[in-house]
């Protein structure tokens, strides 16, 4: 095959680039690690949670893709399933965090500081260190077990052209996306709801959810963008996949509006003591101005951009759009964790950058590893003559 | 190219979806015929009489129940204190949720250019303005004086009396109103093309007048579609936060108060939700029977009811995560009266209203992730009447548990309906059904002029596939 294209250079270019990226970074970060721990494992949390919500972003994108199959969801299959196969890498990820980190991170796990704490004593059946690991697995196992059959048959797919593996491909789409969204909601109690753990609030698991595949989109219209410049992509991304893929943005950021407005509003208008600190704590000096640029950059300015027809479907302003919701995703996920820890103030620290841009440097390496080994198009389901013609 | 066999090329047949969304044979005359001969030319089925006599009958019994009402008062009701929130409140969350199905097939599903939602947009957006109308009731008859009614806007008057902005009570007003008024504004649009078919097509003098002066001097010349097109589309942009914020609202009645099984985030997206799914599982409760009735099955055909039945599916989940949230949060949370309401809920003396409700929203439902039951008519038609019986069992519940033990056992009691409030509750059910009734006797129940515009895009779609390679090679 002739097929060392421009596509194959770049994603080599990528390749190589992150992977270097990444060393240093993981490195240096882990420098950090001997300087100060709790700051390091803080950093670090906040690194494995953003990456991995584009991992499992890709994952859920996916399975809503095979069950609406829109014209959109065709040029960005494979982007999904790379995306997908980052899985085990963010399990390896994980493991230091879930083995050495969690004494640093969650307050219910000090032993004597539950025994003097009547709610975290009423808390210690679910949160426990025992059944937190037990769950961590089960979300990874779950999570990887749908990642493996999706990918697996529609890669058996452009190999045998049976189209009744799209069948099967919808058939786990169904049931994987509830899986999803249940896992999630428990691992988004677990690892960033029980960093402060009297508090509670039942969206939780819905906001974030949102947010990954929010932030999935920002960064899928990134890549795509890039990609697309190359064949074949180029031959069949028009900008009417923007379009769609800018809507699509819209609807998640509008859709996190929403949540957050409506979790803050309910919790303000309740004023309990049980629930109320947890904004105060976001809300007070320096966090202060955090949360007002959310209110700004996540919804609003964004809100608006995407409104006019031209941003979605003019690619270099639908890309800068997508790069500043990147950069939100990071603040408000910095917004709801670094907080726990530093009610006071913002504590901007250089492992905070280290460990997010080492962790993405290697998650980079093995996306573009996957895209390249497969053909960019899946060119054999039987939906997707139709879709690309329809563009 | 690799080897494909030919049982292959027979499972892609597999693929394809539950039939077509208009059944064969059909011309755009032949559309036309057959939607406006319903109203115009053919028989009024039998079902129809006997559907409207009862429907009308219950009508009657409302009069007699509001007419006892407003010389009696509330009273007559079972409300009291604990529970001065009674069917009043069940039956208007009730309503307005049913009617987000007609608002969201109409302006999201436009939007999203999802073609299956002419056949059922029409009959669907007038599902939501009588819903509309019997959820508006009901505030006004919980009112006490429901001639003061007025007093819950702001405005000028000479007493100083001016709304609570704070409460969501208020936000109702505003949000209902807006919901009607752009409901209507949005149906109305939509007939005017049709009303001018059916003045052109109407034989009897009065008809042709009354259509006439309807369609507002529609001709169909360019001008028109264009302005036609762009008011819809203008529409549908308005109405879609409708879709979220009427029924946002609506649970904020509740999440915003502090008491326990109220107060809870996930309220929001989970009323909307569960709107949309009442509201579906409505459109199936009454579609099933009017294909029937008027045999409308090549329009309203299977495929379209195999995506309801999953748009049902789907909101049911969400629904079913909401109840499922909420209990583990009550446990979680630590807060002993969110625990005991729980229990209360589960174990108390409304129990079995709880149980009926998860049997109905979440287990039964889960039939339709089997394509053979969303494709079985008369099975789908009975999972939908028993989702709606679910949703009204849901408001039931987290109206009444909540209220009837909350703080302080020494203020707990039991709410008990009497019959006048069933006699209201039935009497909505009857003014419901016997407008939905007059409006598909006089008015198109289907979209003629989108129907063609579908009809179009099939033939299109059926060309188009003809003339392209396979996505199966040799086939």
């Amino acid at each position: 095959m002739n097929q060392l294209t421009s596509l194959h250079l770049t994603l080599n270019r990528i390749e190589r680039r992150s992977l270097l990226v990444g060393v240093v970074g993981l490195v240096l970060g882990g420098a950090g690690f001997f300087l100060d721990r709790s700051q390091f494992f803080q950093s670090y949390l906040l690194a494995a949670l953003f990456w991995l919500s584009i991992t499992l972003g890709c994952l859920a994108i996916l399975m809503l893709h095979h069950l609406v199959s829109g014209r959109w969801g065709f040029v960005i299959q494979r982007l999904l399933e790379s995306g997908a196969r980052t899985l085990p890498v963010m399990a390896i990820f994980f493991l230091p965090l879930l083995a050495f980190g969690l004494h640093d991170l969650y307050e219910w796990t000090h032993k004597d500081v539950v025994g003097q704490d009547e709610l975290l004593r009423h808390k210690s059946p679910y949160l426990n260190v025992t059944f937190f690991w037990a769950r961590a697995v089960l979300y990874f196992v779950i999570w990887f077990a749908l990642a493996h059959v999706l990918t697996k048959w529609s890669w058996e797919q452009d190999r045998t052209g049976d189209p009744w593996l799209t069948r099967r491909l919808q058939a786990v789409s169904g049931p994987g996306l509830v899986l999803y969204v249940l896992t999630m909601s428990f691992a988004a109690i677990d690892w960033i709801m029980s960093l402060e753990p009297h508090w509670f609030s039942t969206i939780y698991g819905f906001l974030i959810v949102v947010g990954q595949a929010l932030t999935t989109f920002a960064f899928l219209i990134i890549i795509l963008a890039v990609l697309a410049r190359h064949q074949p992509l180029a031959e069949v991304v028009s900008r009417s996949h923007f379009h769609d893929l800018g809507n699509l943005m819209l609807a998640f950021i509008v859709l996190w509006a929403y949540m957050s407005f409506a979790q803050f509003l309910l919790i303000w208008s309740g004023n309990l003591p049980e629930e109320i600190p947890w904004y105060l704590h976001r809300i007070k000096g320096s966090w202060q101005a955090v949360a007002i640029s959310l209110m700004l950059f996540h919804f609003a300015v964004p809100f608006f951009l995407l409104l006019f027809r031209r941003t979605k479907r003019e690619v270099r302003m639908l890309v800068a759009v997508a790069g500043l919701m990147i950069i939100m995703r990071l603040i408000d996920l910095f917004w709801l964790v670094v907080p726990a820890f530093q009610p006071t103030g913002i504590p901007i620290h250089w492992t905070h950058v280290a460990i997010l841009v080492g962790m993405g440097g290697i998650w980079m390496t093995v996306f573009a590893g996957q895209l390249k080994a497969r053909s960019m198009i899946p060119v054999h389901d039987p939906r997707v003559q139709e879709a690309l013609h329809h563009a | 190219m690799s080897s494909v066999t030919p049982d292959a090329v027979n499972k892609s047949k597999a693929l394809e979806p539950v039939g077509p969304l208009i059944g064969p044979g059909h011309t755009f005359g032949s559309v036309t015929d057959k939607i406006s001969g319903a109203v115009l030319t053919r028989r009024t089925p039998l079902g129809w009489f006997v559907v409207f006599g009862v429907a009308f009958t219950l009508v009657m019994i409302l009069m007699l129940a509001v007419a006892y009402l407003f010389s009696i008062g509330v009273g007559i009701w079972g409300i009291n204190i604990p529970v001065g929130w009674g069917f009043a409140i069940i039956n208007f969350v009730w309503w307005i949720g049913i009617g987000h199905a007609g608002t969201l097939i109409s302006a999201i599903l436009l939007l999203l250019r999802q073609e299956w939602r002419t056949s059922i947009s029409r009959f669907a957006e007038a599902m939501t303005l009588f819903a509309v109308a019997c959820a508006g009731l009901f505030p006004l008859l919980h009112m006490g004086r429901p001639w003061l009614f007025y007093w819950l806007l702001p405005y000028p008057s000479t007493m100083g009396v001016w709304p609570q902005f704070r409460s969501p009570l208020v936000w109702d007003v505003f949000a209902i109103s807006t919901y009607g008024t752009v409901s209507l504004l949005f149906w109305y649009v939509g007939l005017i093309p049709d009303l001018a078919t059916m003045r052109d097509r109407a034989k009897a003098r009065l008809a042709q007048i009354i259509y006439g002066v309807l369609a507002m001097g529609w001709r169909g010349s360019a001008v028109h579609w264009h302005r036609y097109e762009t008011a819809s589309l203008l529409l549908a942009g308005l109405a879609t936060p409708l879709v979220v914020s009427v029924h946002s609202i609506v649970s904020f009645d509740f999440a915003v108060s502090i008491v326990p099984g109220w107060h809870t985030t996930i309220f929001p997206p989970y009323f909307v939700a569960g709107a949309i799914y009442s509201g579906f599982a409505m459109v199936l409760t009454l579609a099933i029977p009017i294909r029937k009735m008027y045999k409308m099955e090549d329009l309203i055909t299977l495929r379209h009811l195999d995506t309801m039945a999953k748009v049902m599916l789907a909101t049911g989940l969400i629904v079913a995560y909401g109840y499922m949230m909420e209990a583990f949060m009550a446990w979680y949370s630590g807060d002993p009266y969110e625990q005991y309401m729980t229990w209360n809920r589960m174990t108390g003396p409304y129990a079995p209203t709880y149980w009926a409700l998860i049997l109905c929203n979440v287990l039964i439902p889960q039939l339709l992730w089997s394509r053979r039951v969303r494709t079985h008519v008369p099975l789908l038609f009975v999972i939908a009447l028993i989702v709606n019986v679910g949703m009204w069992l849901e408001r039931f519940v987290i109206v009444i548990t909540s209220l009837h033990r909350d703080f302080l056992p020494s203020s707990w009691g039991m709410y008990y309906p009497t019959i006048w409030d069933w006699a209201t509750y039935f009497g909505t059910i009857g003014l419901f059904l016997a407008l939905m009734f007059l409006f598909i006797r006089v008015l198109p129940m289907i979209s003629i002029f989108e129907t063609r515009h579908t009809l179009a895009r099939e033939k299109e779609r059926a060309a188009l596939r003809g003339a392209l390679p396979s996505a199966v090679p040799g086939d």
